[in-house]
């Protein structure tokens, strides 16, 4: 961050930075607003985002507190009054637990496992993408080889053969969501940054002799950060499903800190006994939110590329 | 020509036997499959014997080269739980797999490409714009989730058809199928369509991609001046030129659909391979996991080299390419 603000004090006038900042930001949320289907997501995604941090203070109770839950109030229809006095509103799971508390916590450990994965994979992935483009040669075919192999490969299968090695548990899934997800992201950087790295401004970087670590970070970074929002934001939507997936093949979370995936899961075992909500409830859950998310990137990706600008 | 192939055959064998050391290091820190195999009662000498039965007590590096020196030799060790060769154990429940496979990639196939067509000749009606959000949904949609709703709707509520195991088969050219009787289709058609969604939205993107650059072609042009029908246009001038990709891709994205077929095995308690892997993950039955995961690695590896070297006879600059690099 040291090296962000040389950069500001080298512009002799700070106005016209400000101005220069903000045009473009003015013009993409413009852009934005003109499909409404995306608007509505994107408050979607923010609700989700808020339900998930504040679950403690959300939920109607507490599901992971062994002295409410009662296996005495298992499998209750929705609306059904449970022995603590609460209503379950959209019923009880197997072991009696408030399914719509359980629903709130697990929304918290899945789009904190999708979130922060995508986080340290995308860190992992520009770094790695950015040294591969400007370094090229013998580096980057390396590294390209090593992303070309990963990425023949489906990401389910990856996650699956890391889990089965690392057990489950929300730190293991999330080194599993790292290790499939940085290949993508180093992928996309390496691309966009090739295409930069031609740029004359990189060249006038070079004639200025600057350090290379200052034309990585303050040249060529800010100019690939559009295909890396687009990127992020699908993937993000990508591990909580694949998340999902893995807790629901038992591999991913343990049962004691169940996201909406295990919780999908539990319910499955009742399917046949008539007892629906269990699984649909939490899985309408998982559906809002990784197809809120995708619309959101779908919108991000048509208005910053800019092929398809005007 | 020759030099190509063989770099890539070299490629291959390195990533084969990279993933082996990977696949087999990575399984053996599992957990301790004696504890769960060993009853508590044995007693001390029972154990060593039985340890020692397993191959168990040998080092590391021992174990990974007598798995090497096996399979070299198609032997991938033996069940811990169904002390039969791994290799029989899944080759049992291959024809299973695939036939899900297949099924489900021409589902992907004659659905997906008429409704790809359909939304490429009118890229702005609402019927083209009902198809594209659809296959949005499909691409995004966790395939578990698709199928347990699938089965809660036409299993569970409505009963229409049977929701779990694979049905009756019957003996086709020595190979267990069931598509020959209605029941087993009935059986099939479920867990078919649930596995081919994510290719069926691949398909409808790729047919309507085409169909968008291929209408304004001068042959099409030409077909419609020369008075050709419509149909004829559709069935075999657009249709023809949409495979190309749409075939390459299937062809690469069949792995990917085997692959798939754990999550959606798992679901319809299909008795395929990838069932297998999962109950074998749960019992600690690392020669199976082993042996499953790499003949998937196998299957990738070949798949992903057929492709290289057909490119590279179409495309001679690809070659030339990677052997001036």
């Amino acid at each position: 961050m040291s090296s962000s603000n040389e950069s500001i004090g080298a512009v002799p006038n700070l106005t016209d930075l400000g101005e220069k900042v903000q045009m473009p930001l003015q013009r993409f949320l413009s852009d934005y607003r003109e499909s409404s289907v995306a608007v509505v997501s994107v408050f979607v995604v923010l609700s989700i985002a808020i339900i998930a941090v504040f679950a403690p203070w959300l939920a109607p109770t507490d599901p992971y507190d062994l002295a409410i839950v009662t296996v005495a109030d298992k499998t209750l229809a929705p609306g059904v009054v449970m022995s603590s006095g609460q209503t379950a509103y959209l019923g009880t799971d197997g072991s009696g637990r408030d399914l719509l508390s359980g629903i709130i916590y697990g929304l918290r450990i899945s789009l904190g496992v999708g979130i922060g994965s995508g986080v340290i994979a995308l860190t992992i992935g520009v770094f790695v993408g950015l040294i591969a483009a400007y370094f090229g040669g013998r580096i980057d075919s390396l590294i390209m080889r090593l992303v070309d192999i990963q990425l023949s490969f489906p990401a389910i299968l990856i996650a699956l053969v890391l889990l089965v090695t690392l057990g489950k548990g929300v730190d293991k899934t999330l080194i599993a969501l790292i290790v499939v997800q940085w290949a993508y992201y180093a992928r996309t950087v390496r691309g966009s940054a090739l295409v930069e790295r031609g740029r004359e401004y990189i060249e006038a970087a070079h004639c200025l002799a600057l350090s290379k670590r200052r034309i990585l970070m303050n040249h060529l970074f800010p100019n690939v950060v559009a295909p890396i929002i687009v990127v992020g934001t699908m993937q993000t939507a990508h591990a909580i499903a694949l998340e999902a997936t893995l807790s629901f093949l038992g591999l991913g979370m343990e049962q004691t800190e169940p996201s909406l995936g295990s919780l999908i899961a539990n319910g499955f075992d009742y399917i046949h006994s008539g007892h629906y909500w269990i699984t649909i409830f939490p899985g309408v859950a998982l559906l809002v939110t990784i197809v809120s998310i995708n619309l959101v990137g779908d919108r991000l990706r048509d208005v910053l590329n800019p092929r398809l600008q005007r | 020509m020759t030099v190509f192939i063989i770099r890539r055959l070299m490629q291959a064998g390195v990533v084969v036997l990279l993933m082996s050391f990977l696949v087999f290091s990575g399984v053996f820190l599992v957990g301790d499959p004696v504890d769960i195999l060993i009853s508590d009662e044995a007693d001390e000498e029972d154990r060593e014997r039985a340890i020692a039965g397993l191959g168990l007590d040998k080092p590391f590096h021992m174990q990974y080269l007598l798995f090497l020196r096996g399979a070299l030799r198609g032997d991938l060790g033996e069940s811990f739980i169904f002390e039969e060769p791994a290799l029989l154990l899944i080759v049992e429940r291959m024809p299973a797999t695939m036939e899900l496979a297949l099924f489900a990639l021409l589902i992907a196939v004659v659905i997906g490409i008429p409704l790809g067509m359909l939304a490429g000749f009118r890229p702005e009606s609402i019927t083209a714009k009902t198809i594209m959000s659809g296959s949005i949904l499909g691409f995004s949609l966790p395939s578990f989730w698709v199928g347990i709703m699938m089965m809660v709707l036409f299993a569970v509520h409505l009963g229409w058809l049977p929701s779990t195991g694979r049905g009756p088969t019957s003996e086709w050219f020595g190979i267990e199928v069931s598509f020959t009787s209605w029941k087993g289709i009935s059986y099939l058609l479920m867990p078919a369509i649930n596995l081919s969604l994510f290719k069926l939205a691949l398909v409808i993107r790729l047919a309507r991609a085409g169909t968008r650059e291929v209408v304004h072609q001068d042959y099409i042009k030409f077909a419609r001046a020369k008075g050709l029908s419509g149909r004829r246009i559709v069935l075999v001038h657009v249709l023809k030129n949409i495979l190309i990709p749409v075939v390459t891709v299937l062809g690469l994205e069949f792995g990917g659909l085997v692959a798939f077929s754990i999550v959606t095995e798992t679901v319809f308690a299909w008795p395929g391979m990838g069932k297998l892997l999962i109950d074998s993950i749960g019992m600690l039955d690392r020669p199976v996991i082993v042996a499953y995961l790499m003949i998937i690695v196998f299957l990738f590896v070949i798949i992903n080299l057929v492709v290289d070297i057909l490119y590279s006879i179409l495309d001679p600059r690809v070659r030339l390419g990677e052997i001036r690099s």
